[in-house]
């Protein structure tokens, strides 16, 4: 398999806080990696940085042959719409938009709009009769659904999700993690923040966090929550 | 897509954006209003002006002043006066009546006699006001338009007989109208100008000529040089007094309703910035998402002002029609006549309130600096 991200001794700080220090590791195209540690361990930094939000101070984060930190600010702009997709903790969709124009909003950002396949993504996610609802008439699954028909509608290299199911009770959860199930068996790469080890007991491997570096955990010692 | 964004986000921000649109709709009315006046002035002033009678005087030469009610002591050809008018053709010249003065005795008082063109008479002079006919065309009487204190001197009334005599001669006129000049002719009989040159022996003779001509200052006196160099014999004057009041007057209301119109357009462009600043602070989370779906920041702020400019388009529109009805209320109180409504003041407003909208959008330049990543940590 080919490898996708390849991240080399990245740094990040913020001031004087050390927000990752020195990080290195690699994900195969078609992996479903989960990023767990705890509050503050510089988890969001890396997908920031990953997603061309943010940019590393020193170090190097490859994304589909990009190095992430070489781009300037528009370079980051077609990075952002051509190679990634985002999934929030706080679905972060726009209010004042039907679901539908959530989902074309990223297509009018990346190329032109195609009213039919937003549709169709939509209905992927199990969403197809809540199509011309306001986020603020959907629940906080639905919601994250829609952000999920986002971040894939054009078709992007990887998927960065950052604790996409923090704000969910176990019901939706659930109906959301399904969505990632099937996400990867498809072959997307998925890079994915989670509290919650029996969710990243179903990714293919675990990246643990701690004080902005990489902890190596045997399979088989599981950290809780 | 574009455009259905931009209709979502004025939908979305309408509570903010009525702020926004009312002061531009206010303001787009103000400055149509006071365009359109400011257009429409000029030739409103001068037909006010104009309303004050004659404005320009031809009269025999300089050491000849010609005087109304003074004995005839120098005087002009009439056919040379008129034939250098016609000449010119001006289509500003509303009106050139001839006068020729004598003074003849009605029993044993003496009064100021004009001899005229009574038909023109209401042209030359619109705001005398006449009381009966300015003339008559009944071929067995000798129509005269008797001055309102001469009709009491002489106990006149309408239909009523007056006999003058000059120098031996008499003649029984009949008055036709009884005019209220609120002048020196309240005390003049008005009589057709060639009764008057047959009865003092002056044929195809006048003793002056009083134009009325419509246009600024300025192109009255252009005529004027222009009459004179036709007439080199003549003197040919403007009456000063009106035209440079006029001028000086339309000066000054032209400069008060400029700064007015300053005012507004940087008072209007401050209540934009206001609701803007507000508006860009609400927005910084959409626009943080916009960026990481990889919006890029021009056509995000593209979106924005094309929001601002749809205002600013509607708010002028709205304005102008509202100002057009301001502006022709304004003219009926402050002319008393009605004030014609201009169809340039529409893109005029609407371009003057689109650039105010987007100067008063600069806010949401700072939209650019929003950082997706600060965005959605400040949750
Ligand atoms: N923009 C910033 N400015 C200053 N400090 C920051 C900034 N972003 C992150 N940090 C700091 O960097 C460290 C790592 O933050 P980060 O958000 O990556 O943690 P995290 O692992 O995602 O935590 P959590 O599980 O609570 O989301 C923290 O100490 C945080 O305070
Ligand atoms: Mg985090």
């Amino acid at each position: 398999m080919a490898t996708l991200v390849q991240v080399e001794d990245l740094r990040k700080e913020f001031g004087n806080v050390c927000a990752l220090a020195g990080v290195s590791f690699r994900v195969e195209a078609g992996e479903w990696i989960a990023i767990m540690g705890p509050s503050g361990s510089g988890k969001t930094t890396l997908i920031n940085i990953l997603g061309g939000l943010d940019t590393p101070t020193s170090g190097q984060a490859i994304v589909d042959t990009v190095d992430v930190g070489r781009l300037d600010e528009s370079g980051l702009t077609r990075f952002r719409a051509q190679k990634i997709g985002f999934i929030f903790q706080q679905f972060h969709l726009v209010p004042y938009l039907t679901a539908l124009e959530n989902v074309m909003l990223a297509q009018y950002f990346h190329s032109t709009t195609d009213e039919k396949e937003a549709r169709e993504a939509l209905e992927r996610v199990g969403l197809g009769d809540r199509i011309e609802h306001l986020p603020g008439k959907l629940s906080g699954g639905e919601q994250q659904r829609v952000a999920v028909a986002r971040a894939l509608i054009n078709h992007p290299k990887l998927i960065l999700a950052d604790e996409p199911t923090g704000n969910l009770d176990e019901a939706n959860e659930e109906t959301v993690i399904q969505l990632f199930r099937d996400l990867h068996r498809e072959g997307h790469t998925i890079l994915m923040v989670t509290h919650a080890s029996s969710i990243g007991n179903l990714a293919d491997r675990r990246i643990e966090f701690a004080h902005g570096r990489l902890v190596q955990v045997p399979a088989s010692l599981k950290s809780a929550t | 897509m574009f455009w259905r964004l931009l209709w979502k986000l004025l939908r979305g921000s309408s509570g903010r954006l009525v702020v926004a649109i009312l002061a531009l709709v206010s303001g787009g009315m103000v400055i149509s209003a006071l365009l359109n006046l400011e257009f429409d002035i000029e030739r409103k002033l001068t037909q006010e002006f104009r309303m004050l009678g004659a404005n320009l005087v031809i009269s025999p030469g300089h050491d000849a002043a010609q005087m109304p009610g003074a004995a005839p002591s120098a005087l002009m050809n009439e056919s040379d006066a008129f034939a250098a008018i016609q000449n010119l053709k001006d289509p500003a010249v509303v009106a050139a009546v001839p006068f020729l003065y004598i003074v003849e005795r009605a029993d044993d008082t003496p009064v100021v006699v004009a001899g005229t063109k009574l038909e023109d008479l209401p042209k030359l002079e619109p705001s005398w006001r006449i009381e009966g006919q300015w003339t008559s065309s009944r071929d067995d009487q000798i129509p005269c338009v008797v001055g309102r204190n001469v009709v009491q001197q002489l106990h006149l009334a309408l239909n009523s007989p007056l006999h003058l005599s000059y120098v031996g001669k008499t003649a029984q006129l009949t008055v036709v109208g009884i005019v209220d000049a609120g002048g020196a002719e309240d005390n003049q009989v008005f009589l057709q100008l060639p009764e008057v040159q047959s009865f003092a022996g002056l044929p195809g003779q006048i003793g002056l000529v009083q134009l009325s001509v419509r246009g600024t200052a300025k192109s009255i006196s252009d005529y004027a040089a222009r009459l004179a160099t036709a007439l080199p014999a003549y003197e040919v004057r403007p009456i000063r007094q009106v035209t440079e009041a006029e001028g000086d007057l339309l000066n000054r209301i032209r400069l008060l309703i400029v700064s007015m119109v300053l005012l507004i357009l940087v008072l209007t462009a401050l209540c934009v910035l206001a609701t803007m600043a507000a508006l860009a602070m609400e927005r910084r989370q959409d626009v943080g998402l916009m960026k990481a779906l990889g919006g890029s920041i021009t056509r995000i702020v593209a979106l924005f002002m094309a929001e601002v400019g749809v205002l600013g388009a509607a708010g002028g529109l709205v304005g102008a029609i509202l100002g057009i009805e301001l502006s022709r209320w304004m003219g009926q109180r402050v002319f008393g006549t009605a004030i014609s409504v201009r169809w340039e003041i529409f893109p005029l407003t609407i371009a003057l309130m689109v650039a105010v909208a987007l100067a008063g959008a600069l806010p949401l330049r700072l939209l650019g600096k929003v950082k997706p990543a600060v965005i959605f940590r400040g949750e």
